[in-house]
């Protein structure tokens, strides 16, 4: 198990993307820095390598259709920038444990109404995915066979009833989470400590002057 | 539409941003109502909602795909725009960075086109269309069946623009390519919104919006003239008016050309140079704006100091 706290390895990932995204444009040798960070950072969180090939290798494709027409000097620029973010991201979200993403998102600074919102939403989530399967087996039950041919079948009045059974179901938690003490805050402490916020500090004096130095060279 | 990392200059991610966090804070100012006990549920499950409804892509003509954004569906059904705001903003934070679509960098962007652009002009269409439909309930999901699909179009425009400040793409590749693919993303999109709240309204019409009208008697002229100036104008004819057919014909049309002083134009023939068709657009929806601006002067200065 890695020792890096789940908000600092957020934090971290969020220093590469936005250094790397913010580089000027043709600085292929700072890029090329922030490559290597990416993959040492990819490397160090031990992404299996198999999933994050073949996720990077699907966002890529969307990517290409947008910046091939843009021309070969730029799209190569492009697509390689926004591999080393793919890159760090997925490495991010390919190693969060699970249920655990409400404390990473905790330490972001976004106001307090988003926060309780994200984790409602994280939360309704399952409560969503689980009617869809009970959906699709009543479905399969009624003669449907497997998930594609329900999705095929699939209607707004279909998504709409989706819709208000999470709701029924949703509501019922939430009162017992109110019930339960639940006051719109996630129990868990998502702080630095002073070493963390060392290692931020230099991560991000790091990144501002690999970037800076892209505009000036 | 969610614009990835790398795409955006940093001034153009760095001005969205600040326009995406100042309206994020209004708006969860003006949305305190829908955070309390009886509607957090609702906004949390609509986010979670919007969120799984935006994983499935429906095909789309030329090898591409769209996806529901669901503005519109989330600010009808949560009753007001300032939530549907946080909803989408809710979404493209989670996208952005769990699941690495949409960049980090361009996340203000996402949010401006996805959660405010899209969400508002979803709103304001859908109150407008309704009340000019007789305002009633059972008009609802044809107005904002109709108001999601131009709201879509209208995002994917600023996408395109954003893209073209940045100088990632010229206007000329990137406009008509965003606004042909989104037009069909927006069929999409109005179908399934509108089909949608056809469910809501019969099984669940508390949900919904009641049959009174809470915009004001000024929102309709002025959203009809920006449709007018702004949309039809995009297929207006391209073909001379009657003076130039006859200055054509009868061989004076060379006259204009020799004017001593030239009054320099930037809307020049209805246009914006380099910005292709959508000048036109863009040069009607300005020319309304001075337009109001100056008759509403005028009407202030010469408005009797009885009235």
């Amino acid at each position: 198990m890695l020792k890096v706290a789940l908000p600092l390895r957020l934090h971290l990932s969020l220093v590469i993307v936005v250094g790397a995204a913010s580089l000027q444009f043709n600085a292929w040798l700072c890029l090329g820095i922030y490559g290597a960070i990416a993959l040492f950072w990819a490397g160090f969180l031990r992404v299996p390598l198999p999933q994050l090939g073949g996720l990077i290798g699907t966002e890529l494709i969307f990517l290409s259709f947008m910046a091939l027409p843009l021309g070969w000097e730029r799209a190569s620029f492009l697509l390689v920038r926004s591999l080393i973010c793919l890159i760090t991201m997925n490495s991010f979200l390919l190693t969060l444990p699970p249920h655990s993403f409400g404390i990473a998102l905790k330490s972001l600074p976004v106001p307090v109404p988003i926060k309780a919102n994200l984790l409602l939403a994280g939360q309704y989530l399952e409560i969503l995915l689980d009617e869809v399967t009970r959906m699709q087996r009543s479905a399969q039950l009624r003669g449907l066979n497997g998930a594609v041919g329900w999705l095929r079948y699939t209607s707004a009045a279909m998504i709409g009833a989706l819709y208000l059974r999470s709701l029924d179901r949703a509501e019922r938690v939430y009162a017992a989470m109110v019930i339960r003490g639940y006051n719109g805050q996630l129990p868990v402490d998502a702080t630095f400590r002073p070493k963390e916020r060392f290692v931020l500090l230099v991560a991000w004096a790091i990144a501002s002057g690999l970037t800076i130095t892209s505009y000036t060279i | 539409m969610h614009i990835p990392d790398g795409f955006l200059s940093v001034p153009v991610a760095g001005a969205t941003g600040l326009v995406s966090a100042v309206a994020l804070v209004v708006a969860c100012g003006r949305s305190q109502e829908d955070l309390g006990i009886r509607r957090a549920p609702i906004l949390g499950l609509t986010t979670a909602f919007i969120f799984a409804a935006q994983m499935v892509n429906f095909p789309v003509a030329g090898g591409t795909s769209g996806h529901l954004l669901g503005g519109t569906l989330a600010a009808i059904v949560l009753g007001s725009p300032w939530a549907g705001m946080l909803c989408i903003t809710t979404v493209f934070i989670i996208q952005a960075v769990l699941f690495a679509d949409g960049g980090i960098t361009a996340l203000g962007a996402n949010i401006l086109n996805a959660g405010v652009i899209a969400v508002w002009v979803g709103w304001v269409l859908t109150q407008t269309l309704q009340r000019l439909l007789g305002g009633s309930k059972g008009r609802l999901p044809l107005a904002a069946g109709i108001a999601a699909g131009v709201s879509i179009v209208v995002a994917s425009v600023a996408c395109a623009i954003q893209l073209v400040l940045s100088g990632t793409a010229s206007a000329a590749i990137v406009l008509p390519a965003m606004t042909g693919v989104h037009i069909l993303i927006g069929i999409g999109e109005g179908i399934i919104t509108g089909g949608v709240l056809v469910y809501l309204a019969k099984a669940r019409p508390d949900l919904l919006p009641g049959e009174e009208q809470e915009f004001k008697g000024w929102l309709v002229p002025v959203i009809s003239i920006l449709l007018v100036a702004g949309v039809l104008s995009l297929v207006a004819s391209g073909w001379p008016d009657g003076l130039e057919r006859v200055a054509e014909n009868v061989g004076f049309i060379d006259l204009a050309e020799q004017v001593r002083i030239e009054v320099p134009t930037p809307l020049a023939d209805y246009g914006i140079e380099g910005l292709g068709a959508i000048s036109t657009s863009i040069a009607g929806l300005v020319g309304s704006a001075v337009c109001f601006a100056v008759a509403f002067g005028i009407a202030k200065v010469v408005k009797p100091k009885n009235a």
